[in-house]
């Protein structure tokens, strides 16, 4: 028990500790950016400095609180609905052959049509609610979690299904223990691209369909020429984005795949 | 009593019979090897013994009341520690967590796995240590039959016979019978109780052959000796060696 916790506690602080190698990229990227602010002025592109200060006081009022808030709401919500459609579909679909093949050109249609167009057809259906933004979010992020699942059914290992199939284990037992933790390997990387990809769709969203969040907030700063402010939006996106990512994906992700870790080769493994 | 009987099996892959009106039968403690050349269908009725396979005709009834399976790669679950690899049957049964992790240590010792090894994935072990893991969960569930599919094929040498005796001295210990399919005479010769020859050319058993040796008495010479008359002097097993595997779809 006591080597349980303190191996867990192990690799909290492992985690914890390769955050250093992301905060060194986030600092080459503001290099690259104050390079660019000192290239063309403070008006094309205000300083990293002027903008953590445009965020920090941003972040005082209690509005930009609410509005981060409905963005982020309607964005999990649509992650969410999206990481279990497609995680149920895609299974389902994975195990028949013909349903695969049928799904193939669906999923191109569905991926083909540009987001923008789903806005404005979701605007007709829906007008200018949370139900524009949802549907957006999950026409946008759902193909390639469902693709990714049914792909990962198909391609799950039939050797390991005998194996437990000749210790007796029935149809519902091989999904549990053995197709699902397969299909995990897949899963998880489609829902960190997945992720990403609702919190842009819900921002176009509310800018285009002038639904209450962050992107009306954008539409706001842009009509004022407000450049740091507009940034400073951005920022608070891509924070948003951060916290889900790294506080719900990553942790359930590197719990589901130890076993990878422990496959590295010595010294690589922080 | 019997512990295994196949009556009127056949099978076909694709409408080439590959089996065809197979009886056998496996006595209780009887080990029974299957030898033949490849494609001769010797796996094929080895799934199908172990229900893994539907028979295109014929029956399978089973005498024993638990049976293991060890396959010629380990086919351990990845994402899991040997532990629970081997307590991975046991889990299926339903059997609670800590009665099932006490059993799979029991049946680790039995094939002289090194505890500090169980905590290890199956990436961190070598191949006869995931053989080995291989072999615990198949005993773990405590079979009184055992179905080997040619377990030890890509195992060295030396492997390959320290395996052999793990399995002679379990199959003594835990009396469990058994079907062994394996292309090896010399490996029949050392663990079975008698050798059943499967030949393509009549779809099912060509004859059999009980090895009259002791099992204390297995000393390399003695095997050796048993092979090399089977191999020169009984017609039954002048096909053993002779196949073109090109023509095996």
């Amino acid at each position: 028990m006591r080597r349980v916790v303190l191996d867990r506690m192990g690799r909290l602080g492992r985690f914890l500790w390769s955050g250093w190698v992301g905060v060194a990229g986030l600092a080459v990227f503001a290099a690259l950016w104050q390079q660019g602010h000192e290239a063309y002025g403070d008006f094309i592109l205000p300083s990293p400095i002027a903008t953590f200060a445009a965020t920090g006081t941003l972040l005082q009022s209690s509005e930009t609180w609410r509005l981060a808030w409905e963005t982020g709401l309607r964005a999990i919500q649509g992650f969410a609905l999206t990481a279990l459609l497609g995680g149920v579909l895609g299974l389902a679909v994975g195990y028949s052959a013909a349903a695969m093949r049928l799904a193939r050109p669906l999923l191109t249609i569905v991926m083909g049509v540009p987001p923008i167009a789903w806005i404005v057809l979701a605007m007709i259906w829906f007008g200018s609610s949370t139900g524009t933004v949802l549907t957006t979010t999950v026409v946008a992020s759902f193909p390639l979690v469902f693709a990714n699942v049914a792909e990962g059914v198909a391609t799950r290992d039939r050797a390991l299904e005998d194996m437990a199939r000749a210790f007796g284990a029935g149809p519902l037992q091989r999904l549990r223990t053995i197709v699902i933790r397969h299909v995990a390997g897949r899963y998880f990387p489609a829902l960190a691209v997945a992720l990403g990809s609702t919190f842009k769709v819900a921002v176009m969203a509310e800018l285009l369909a002038n639904i209450d969040g962050i992107g009306v907030a954008l539409a706001t700063s842009r009509a004022n020429l407000d450049v740091a402010q507009s940034i400073s939006w951005v920022v608070i996106i891509v924070a948003a984005i951060f916290i889900v990512e790294y506080g719900v994906v990553q942790p359930i992700r590197a719990e589901l795949e130890r076993w990878r870790e422990a496959a590295r080769p010595w010294g690589v493994k922080r | 009593m019997t512990a295994l009987t196949l009556d009127g099996v056949a099978h076909a892959y694709f409408g080439r019979t590959v089996l065809d009106g197979v009886a056998l039968r496996v006595a209780e403690d009887e080990i029974v090897a299957l030898v033949g050349p490849s494609g001769c269908g010797k796996s094929t009725l080895v799934h199908i013994a172990a229900g893994l396979i539907e028979p295109l005709r014929g029956r399978v009834v089973a005498g024993y009341r638990r049976h293991g399976m060890i396959f010629q790669e380990p086919r351990l679950l990845p994402w899991a520690t040997a532990e629970d690899n081997i307590a991975y049957p046991l889990r299926l049964a339903g059997v609670a967590r800590r009665e099932r992790l006490e059993r799979a240590r029991r049946a680790a010792d039995l094939v002289s796995l090194d505890r500090r090894d169980l905590d290890k994935y199956p990436v961190e072990l070598s191949g006869g240590m995931r053989q080995r893991t291989a072999i615990a969960r198949a005993l773990v569930v405590e079979p009184d039959f055992v179905f080997f599919d040619e377990p030890f094929t890509a195992l060295d040498v030396a492997l390959k016979r320290q395996m052999q005796d793990l399995v002679i001295t379990a199959a003594r210990q835990a009396r469990f019978a058994g079907l062994f399919v394996t292309h090896d005479l010399a490996e029949a010769v050392r663990v079975s109780d008698r050798i059943v020859v499967l030949d393509e050319r009549v779809r099912g058993i060509a004859g059999e052959r009980f090895v009259g040796i002791a099992h204390g008495a297995r000393d390399d010479a003695a095997v050796f000796a048993a092979v090399q008359h089977y191999l020169k002097e009984d017609p039954l097993f002048r096909h053993l060696h002779e196949t073109d595997e090109r023509r095996i779809a």
